[in-house]
Protein backbone atom coordinates (compact mmCIF):
# COMPACT_ATOMS: atom_id res chain seq x y z
CA UNK A 1 0.00 0.00 0.00
CA UNK A 2 2.73 2.69 0.98
CA UNK A 3 4.94 1.79 -2.24
CA UNK A 4 1.25 2.40 -4.57
CA UNK A 5 0.77 5.61 -2.52
CA UNK A 6 4.16 7.08 -3.23
CA UNK A 7 4.18 6.03 -6.86
CA UNK A 8 1.27 7.78 -7.30
CA UNK A 9 2.34 10.49 -5.77
CA UNK A 10 5.78 10.49 -8.25
CA UNK A 11 3.26 10.48 -10.99
CA UNK A 12 0.95 12.83 -9.97
CA UNK A 13 2.49 15.80 -11.41
CA UNK A 14 3.39 14.35 -14.28
CA UNK A 15 -0.34 13.98 -15.35
CA UNK A 16 -1.45 17.21 -14.05
CA UNK A 17 1.57 19.11 -16.35
CA UNK A 18 0.22 16.99 -19.30
CA UNK A 19 -3.13 17.07 -17.69
CA UNK A 20 -3.89 20.56 -19.12
CA UNK A 21 -3.36 20.38 -22.86
CA UNK A 22 -5.84 17.36 -23.01
CA UNK A 23 -8.79 19.60 -21.54
CA UNK A 24 -10.39 20.38 -24.65
CA UNK A 25 -9.90 17.22 -26.36
CA UNK A 26 -11.02 14.94 -23.16
CA UNK A 27 -13.48 16.62 -21.13
CA UNK A 28 -13.45 13.74 -18.38
CA UNK A 29 -10.48 14.11 -17.35
CA UNK A 30 -9.85 18.06 -16.92
CA UNK A 31 -9.34 17.78 -13.15
CA UNK A 32 -6.78 15.12 -11.26
CA UNK A 33 -8.76 12.26 -9.89
CA UNK A 34 -7.00 12.91 -6.73
CA UNK A 35 -9.85 11.62 -4.43
CA UNK A 36 -9.13 7.69 -6.06
CA UNK A 37 -6.47 6.71 -2.62
CA UNK A 38 -5.12 3.03 -4.02
CA UNK A 39 -6.12 2.58 -7.28
CA UNK A 40 -3.60 2.08 -9.59
CA UNK A 41 -5.09 0.58 -12.48
CA UNK A 42 -7.24 3.74 -12.77
CA UNK A 43 -3.66 5.92 -12.64
CA UNK A 44 -1.95 3.58 -14.91
CA UNK A 45 -4.98 4.45 -17.57
CA UNK A 46 -4.40 7.96 -16.61
CA UNK A 47 -0.76 7.19 -17.24
CA UNK A 48 -1.04 5.82 -20.78
CA UNK A 49 -3.77 8.36 -21.73
CA UNK A 50 -1.33 11.48 -21.87
CA UNK A 51 1.45 9.28 -23.37
CA UNK A 52 -1.48 8.49 -25.92
CA UNK A 53 -2.56 11.98 -26.76
CA UNK A 54 1.25 13.23 -26.51
CA UNK A 55 1.40 13.27 -30.28
CA UNK A 56 -1.83 14.60 -30.93
CA UNK A 57 -1.48 17.63 -28.20
CA UNK A 58 1.13 18.68 -30.16
CA UNK A 59 -0.77 19.14 -33.75
CA UNK A 60 -3.87 19.90 -31.61
CA UNK A 61 -7.62 19.81 -32.66
CA UNK A 62 -7.59 23.08 -35.33
CA UNK A 63 -10.89 23.75 -34.12
CA UNK A 64 -9.94 23.96 -30.57
CA UNK A 65 -6.90 25.78 -31.20
CA UNK A 66 -9.66 28.18 -33.52
CA UNK A 67 -11.71 28.37 -30.93
CA UNK A 68 -9.57 28.95 -28.02
CA UNK A 69 -7.50 32.02 -30.07
CA UNK A 70 -10.81 33.67 -30.96
CA UNK A 71 -11.95 33.43 -27.45
CA UNK A 72 -8.92 34.58 -25.98
CA UNK A 73 -8.75 37.48 -28.37
CA UNK A 74 -12.66 38.42 -27.70
CA UNK A 75 -11.31 38.59 -23.78
CA UNK A 76 -8.82 41.38 -24.34
CA UNK A 77 -11.25 43.32 -26.54
CA UNK A 78 -13.86 43.07 -23.86
CA UNK A 79 -11.22 43.70 -21.48
CA UNK A 80 -9.82 47.04 -23.04
CA UNK A 81 -13.83 48.29 -23.61
CA UNK A 82 -14.74 47.91 -20.10
CA UNK A 83 -11.43 49.88 -19.49
CA UNK A 84 -12.03 52.25 -21.78
CA UNK A 85 -15.38 52.91 -20.54
CA UNK A 86 -14.94 52.59 -16.85
CA UNK A 87 -12.33 55.15 -17.32
CA UNK A 88 -14.77 57.50 -18.75
CA UNK A 89 -16.90 57.54 -15.64
CA UNK A 90 -14.03 56.90 -12.92
CA UNK A 91 -10.32 58.61 -13.43
CA UNK A 92 -8.85 54.97 -12.60
CA UNK A 93 -5.28 56.68 -13.38
CA UNK A 94 -6.04 59.86 -11.21
CA UNK A 95 -7.45 57.55 -8.73
CA UNK A 96 -4.06 55.46 -8.44
CA UNK A 97 -2.19 59.47 -7.83
CA UNK A 98 -4.24 59.24 -4.17
CA UNK A 99 -3.49 55.80 -2.69
CA UNK A 100 0.18 56.07 -4.04
CA UNK A 101 1.04 56.48 -0.21
CA UNK A 102 3.68 54.60 2.35
CA UNK A 103 3.48 53.80 6.06
CA UNK A 104 6.26 56.60 6.74
CA UNK A 105 3.41 58.53 5.21
CA UNK A 106 0.11 57.42 6.66
CA UNK A 107 2.11 57.63 9.80
CA UNK A 108 2.78 60.95 9.64
CA UNK A 109 -0.23 61.89 8.24
CA UNK A 110 -2.18 60.80 10.99
CA UNK A 111 -0.18 62.45 13.93
CA UNK A 112 -0.90 65.48 11.99
CA UNK A 113 -4.35 64.89 11.75
CA UNK A 114 -4.89 64.88 15.59
CA UNK A 115 -2.18 67.45 16.31
CA UNK A 116 -1.62 69.80 13.27
CA UNK A 117 -0.39 72.61 15.97
CA UNK A 118 3.13 72.59 15.42
CA UNK A 119 3.24 71.91 11.34
CA UNK A 120 4.16 75.08 9.69
CA UNK A 121 4.58 74.42 6.20
CA UNK A 122 1.00 73.38 4.73
CA UNK A 123 1.60 74.18 0.93
CA UNK A 124 1.55 71.60 -1.37
CA UNK A 125 4.76 70.86 -3.05
CA UNK A 126 4.23 70.64 -7.07
CA UNK A 127 6.71 69.14 -9.80
CA UNK A 128 6.42 70.71 -13.06
CA UNK A 129 2.44 72.05 -12.48
CA UNK A 130 1.68 68.65 -11.61
CA UNK A 131 1.40 67.91 -7.77
CA UNK A 132 3.61 65.57 -5.93
CA UNK A 133 2.56 62.22 -5.27
CA UNK A 134 1.27 61.77 -1.43
CA UNK A 135 4.42 59.58 -0.61
CA UNK A 136 6.79 62.74 -0.96
CA UNK A 137 4.64 65.30 0.71
CA UNK A 138 2.29 64.94 3.73
CA UNK A 139 0.32 68.17 2.62
CA UNK A 140 -1.18 66.12 -0.23
CA UNK A 141 -4.62 64.60 0.45
CA UNK A 142 -4.73 60.92 0.01
CA UNK A 143 -7.85 58.42 -0.26
CA UNK A 144 -6.58 55.76 1.73
CA UNK A 145 -6.53 57.09 4.78
CA UNK A 146 -10.04 57.89 3.92
CA UNK A 147 -11.17 54.87 2.94
CA UNK A 148 -9.25 52.94 5.80
CA UNK A 149 -11.03 54.70 8.07
CA UNK A 150 -14.52 54.45 6.88
CA UNK A 151 -13.97 51.15 7.03
CA UNK A 152 -12.53 50.75 10.33
CA UNK A 153 -15.20 53.39 11.28
CA UNK A 154 -18.10 50.75 10.28
CA UNK A 155 -16.24 48.12 12.31
CA UNK A 156 -15.87 50.30 15.47
CA UNK A 157 -19.95 51.22 15.21
CA UNK A 158 -20.56 47.21 15.03
CA UNK A 159 -17.95 46.87 17.82
CA UNK A 160 -19.53 49.55 20.18
CA UNK A 161 -23.03 48.24 19.43
CA UNK A 162 -21.84 45.14 19.95
CA UNK A 163 -21.20 45.55 23.65
CA UNK A 164 -24.75 47.36 24.35
CA UNK A 165 -26.22 43.87 22.89
CA UNK A 166 -28.08 46.19 19.83
CA UNK A 167 -25.88 44.62 17.33
CA UNK A 168 -27.55 42.60 14.29
CA UNK A 169 -25.88 42.70 10.68
CA UNK A 170 -27.95 44.83 9.51
CA UNK A 171 -26.88 47.90 11.53
CA UNK A 172 -24.14 47.23 9.99
CA UNK A 173 -24.95 47.77 6.41
CA UNK A 174 -27.53 50.80 7.88
CA UNK A 175 -24.53 52.36 9.64
CA UNK A 176 -22.19 52.34 6.42
CA UNK A 177 -25.02 53.58 3.92
CA UNK A 178 -25.75 56.18 6.39
CA UNK A 179 -22.12 57.08 6.58
CA UNK A 180 -22.11 57.02 2.87
CA UNK A 181 -24.79 59.63 2.28
CA UNK A 182 -23.66 61.79 4.71
CA UNK A 183 -20.35 61.55 2.94
CA UNK A 184 -22.32 62.57 -0.40
CA UNK A 185 -24.16 65.18 0.99
CA UNK A 186 -21.16 67.02 2.14
CA UNK A 187 -19.18 67.42 -0.81
CA UNK A 188 -22.63 68.12 -2.87
CA UNK A 189 -22.80 70.90 -0.31
CA UNK A 190 -19.56 72.00 -0.78
CA UNK A 191 -19.31 71.49 -4.48
CA UNK A 192 -21.99 73.47 -4.71
CA UNK A 193 -20.47 76.36 -2.06
CA UNK A 194 -17.96 76.60 -3.76
CA UNK A 195 -19.32 76.67 -7.55
CA UNK A 196 -21.72 79.84 -6.01
CA UNK A 197 -18.67 81.83 -4.30
CA UNK A 198 -16.90 81.29 -7.69
CA UNK A 199 -14.12 80.21 -6.53
CA UNK A 200 -10.79 79.77 -8.76
CA UNK A 201 -8.66 76.69 -7.16
CA UNK A 202 -7.94 73.79 -8.13
CA UNK A 203 -9.91 71.30 -5.76
CA UNK A 204 -10.80 68.49 -7.22
CA UNK A 205 -13.93 66.32 -6.57
CA UNK A 206 -11.58 63.50 -5.15
CA UNK A 207 -10.11 65.83 -3.23
CA UNK A 208 -13.15 67.33 -1.47
CA UNK A 209 -13.85 63.49 -0.67
CA UNK A 210 -10.50 62.92 1.03
CA UNK A 211 -10.74 66.15 3.37
CA UNK A 212 -14.34 65.14 4.03
CA UNK A 213 -13.23 61.30 4.49
CA UNK A 214 -10.25 62.45 7.11
CA UNK A 215 -13.03 63.28 9.92
CA UNK A 216 -13.68 59.11 10.39
CA UNK A 217 -9.91 58.92 12.30
CA UNK A 218 -11.25 61.17 15.05
CA UNK A 219 -14.39 59.58 15.17
CA UNK A 220 -12.73 56.08 15.69
CA UNK A 221 -10.57 57.46 18.49
CA UNK A 222 -13.34 59.35 19.98
CA UNK A 223 -15.53 56.04 20.01
CA UNK A 224 -12.68 54.12 21.02
CA UNK A 225 -12.06 55.92 23.83
CA UNK A 226 -16.05 56.14 24.86
CA UNK A 227 -15.50 52.29 24.70
CA UNK A 228 -12.69 51.94 27.23
CA UNK A 229 -13.07 55.45 29.58
CA UNK A 230 -17.25 55.52 29.19
CA UNK A 231 -19.00 58.65 28.19
CA UNK A 232 -16.17 61.25 29.98
CA UNK A 233 -13.87 59.41 27.63
CA UNK A 234 -15.90 59.67 24.69
CA UNK A 235 -16.85 63.56 25.20
CA UNK A 236 -12.81 64.92 26.16
CA UNK A 237 -11.57 62.51 23.03
CA UNK A 238 -14.03 63.61 20.47
CA UNK A 239 -13.46 67.52 21.63
CA UNK A 240 -9.54 67.50 20.96
CA UNK A 241 -10.63 65.26 17.83
CA UNK A 242 -12.92 67.75 16.68
CA UNK A 243 -10.70 70.81 17.69
CA UNK A 244 -7.37 69.26 15.57
CA UNK A 245 -10.26 68.70 12.63
CA UNK A 246 -11.05 72.14 12.57
CA UNK A 247 -8.14 73.69 12.87
CA UNK A 248 -6.64 71.05 9.80
CA UNK A 249 -8.92 71.80 7.71
CA UNK A 250 -8.56 75.57 7.83
CA UNK A 251 -5.15 75.64 7.53
CA UNK A 252 -5.36 73.42 4.44
CA UNK A 253 -8.24 74.94 2.98
CA UNK A 254 -6.87 78.09 3.42
CA UNK A 255 -3.99 77.42 1.24
CA UNK A 256 -6.45 76.03 -1.40
CA UNK A 257 -9.57 78.62 -1.55
CA UNK A 258 -8.39 81.95 -0.69
CA UNK A 259 -6.13 84.43 -2.69
CA UNK A 260 -2.40 84.05 -2.08
CA UNK A 261 -1.96 87.55 -0.28
CA UNK A 262 -4.61 86.53 2.18
CA UNK A 263 -3.30 82.97 2.61
CA UNK A 264 -0.10 84.82 3.99
CA UNK A 265 -1.87 86.29 6.57
CA UNK A 266 -1.78 89.61 5.45
CA UNK A 267 -5.72 91.14 5.82
CA UNK A 268 -6.74 91.71 2.60
CA UNK A 269 -9.85 93.40 2.74
CA UNK A 270 -12.78 92.95 0.30
CA UNK A 271 -16.50 91.18 -0.20
CA UNK A 272 -14.88 88.38 -1.94
CA UNK A 273 -12.43 87.07 0.15
CA UNK A 274 -14.59 87.99 3.06
CA UNK A 275 -17.13 85.51 1.22
CA UNK A 276 -14.49 82.71 0.73
CA UNK A 277 -12.95 82.99 4.16
CA UNK A 278 -16.39 82.71 5.55
CA UNK A 279 -16.92 79.59 3.35
CA UNK A 280 -13.38 78.10 4.14
CA UNK A 281 -15.01 78.17 8.31
CA UNK A 282 -17.69 76.95 7.16
CA UNK A 283 -16.51 73.77 5.71
CA UNK A 284 -14.47 73.19 8.67
CA UNK A 285 -17.06 74.12 11.29
CA UNK A 286 -19.17 71.07 9.28
CA UNK A 287 -16.75 68.24 10.55
CA UNK A 288 -17.18 68.68 14.12
CA UNK A 289 -20.98 68.41 13.53
CA UNK A 290 -20.69 65.54 11.45
CA UNK A 291 -18.05 63.90 14.13
CA UNK A 292 -20.18 64.30 16.74
CA UNK A 293 -23.76 63.14 14.73
CA UNK A 294 -22.33 60.16 13.54
CA UNK A 295 -21.19 59.40 16.58
CA UNK A 296 -22.80 59.82 19.41
CA UNK A 297 -25.57 57.26 19.09
CA UNK A 298 -22.73 54.80 19.81
CA UNK A 299 -21.78 55.58 22.74
CA UNK A 300 -24.14 55.32 25.82
CA UNK B 1 -31.12 58.81 10.72
CA UNK B 2 -31.06 56.14 8.51
CA UNK B 3 -30.26 56.86 5.59
CA UNK B 4 -30.02 55.00 2.99
CA UNK B 5 -28.74 55.22 -0.72
CA UNK B 6 -32.10 54.81 -2.19
CA UNK B 7 -33.45 57.84 0.03
CA UNK B 8 -30.76 59.74 -1.86
CA UNK B 9 -31.66 59.12 -4.84
CA UNK B 10 -35.33 59.83 -3.91
CA UNK B 11 -33.80 63.50 -2.50
CA UNK B 12 -32.01 64.25 -5.69
CA UNK B 13 -34.87 63.46 -7.98
CA UNK B 14 -37.06 65.45 -6.03
CA UNK B 15 -34.81 68.16 -5.35
CA UNK B 16 -34.21 68.66 -9.14
CA UNK B 17 -37.58 68.14 -9.87
CA UNK B 18 -38.02 71.03 -7.40
CA UNK B 19 -35.67 73.01 -9.45
CA UNK B 20 -37.15 72.16 -12.53
CA UNK B 21 -40.43 73.25 -12.04
CA UNK B 22 -39.89 77.11 -11.45
CA UNK B 23 -41.11 78.91 -14.21
CA UNK B 24 -39.64 81.85 -16.09
CA UNK B 25 -41.67 84.71 -17.00
CA UNK B 26 -44.81 83.25 -14.48
CA UNK B 27 -42.73 83.28 -11.69
CA UNK B 28 -38.77 83.98 -12.00
CA UNK B 29 -39.00 87.08 -13.76
CA UNK B 30 -41.70 88.37 -11.00
CA UNK B 31 -39.48 88.09 -7.94
CA UNK B 32 -36.25 89.62 -9.61
CA UNK B 33 -34.91 86.69 -10.15
CA UNK B 34 -35.26 86.23 -13.91
CA UNK B 35 -32.63 84.84 -16.52
CA UNK B 36 -32.02 88.83 -17.87
CA UNK B 37 -31.82 90.28 -13.92
CA UNK B 38 -28.85 87.71 -13.23
CA UNK B 39 -25.67 89.14 -15.68
CA UNK B 40 -24.69 92.23 -13.67
CA UNK B 41 -22.08 93.58 -15.95
CA UNK B 42 -18.93 91.72 -17.62
CA UNK B 43 -16.38 93.25 -15.22
CA UNK B 44 -15.77 91.71 -12.30
CA UNK B 45 -16.68 87.89 -11.77
CA UNK B 46 -21.04 87.02 -11.05
CA UNK B 47 -22.31 87.41 -7.85
CA UNK B 48 -23.35 85.00 -5.71
CA UNK B 49 -26.96 85.75 -7.32
CA UNK B 50 -26.04 85.80 -10.58
CA UNK B 51 -24.39 82.35 -9.90
CA UNK B 52 -27.78 80.99 -8.85
CA UNK B 53 -29.98 82.12 -11.62
CA UNK B 54 -27.26 80.66 -13.97
CA UNK B 55 -27.46 77.40 -12.14
CA UNK B 56 -31.29 77.35 -11.95
CA UNK B 57 -31.44 78.19 -15.31
CA UNK B 58 -28.96 75.29 -16.75
CA UNK B 59 -30.84 72.38 -14.42
CA UNK B 60 -33.73 73.68 -16.41
CA UNK B 61 -32.36 73.29 -19.96
CA UNK B 62 -30.05 70.57 -19.19
CA UNK B 63 -32.06 68.67 -16.99
CA UNK B 64 -35.91 68.78 -18.73
CA UNK B 65 -35.82 65.55 -21.00
CA UNK B 66 -33.60 63.21 -18.16
CA UNK B 67 -36.01 64.37 -15.50
CA UNK B 68 -39.25 63.58 -18.36
CA UNK B 69 -37.33 60.13 -18.40
CA UNK B 70 -36.76 59.61 -15.04
CA UNK B 71 -40.14 60.51 -13.66
CA UNK B 72 -42.05 58.56 -15.81
CA UNK B 73 -39.82 55.63 -14.75
CA UNK B 74 -40.06 56.64 -11.45
CA UNK B 75 -44.15 56.73 -11.73
CA UNK B 76 -44.46 53.07 -13.96
CA UNK B 77 -42.42 51.35 -10.89
CA UNK B 78 -44.04 53.06 -7.90
CA UNK B 79 -47.82 51.61 -9.78
CA UNK B 80 -45.79 48.06 -10.46
CA UNK B 81 -44.44 47.91 -6.76
CA UNK B 82 -45.75 50.20 -4.44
Amino acid sequence: MDYSTQSEFRHQPKVRMRGTPMDSSEPSLLFDDTSTGGQPSGHGRQDKAPLGYAGQTLLSDPMSNLAMAYGSSLASQGKEMVDKNLDRFIPISKLKYYFAVDTVYVGKKLGLLVFPYMHENWEVSYQQDTPVAPRFDINAPDLYIPAMGFITYILVAGLALGTQNRFSPEILGMQASSALVWLIIEVLATLLSLYLVTVNTDLTTIDLVAFAGYKYVGMIIGVLAGLLFGKMGYYLTLLWCCASIFVFMIRTLRLKILSEAAAEGVLVRGAKNQLRMYLTMAIAAAQPVFMYWLTFHLVR
Amino acid sequence: MAFTLYSLIQTAILCTNAIAVLHEERFLSKIGWGADQGIGGFGDEPGIKAQLLNLIRSVRTVMRVPLIIVNSVCIVLLLLFG
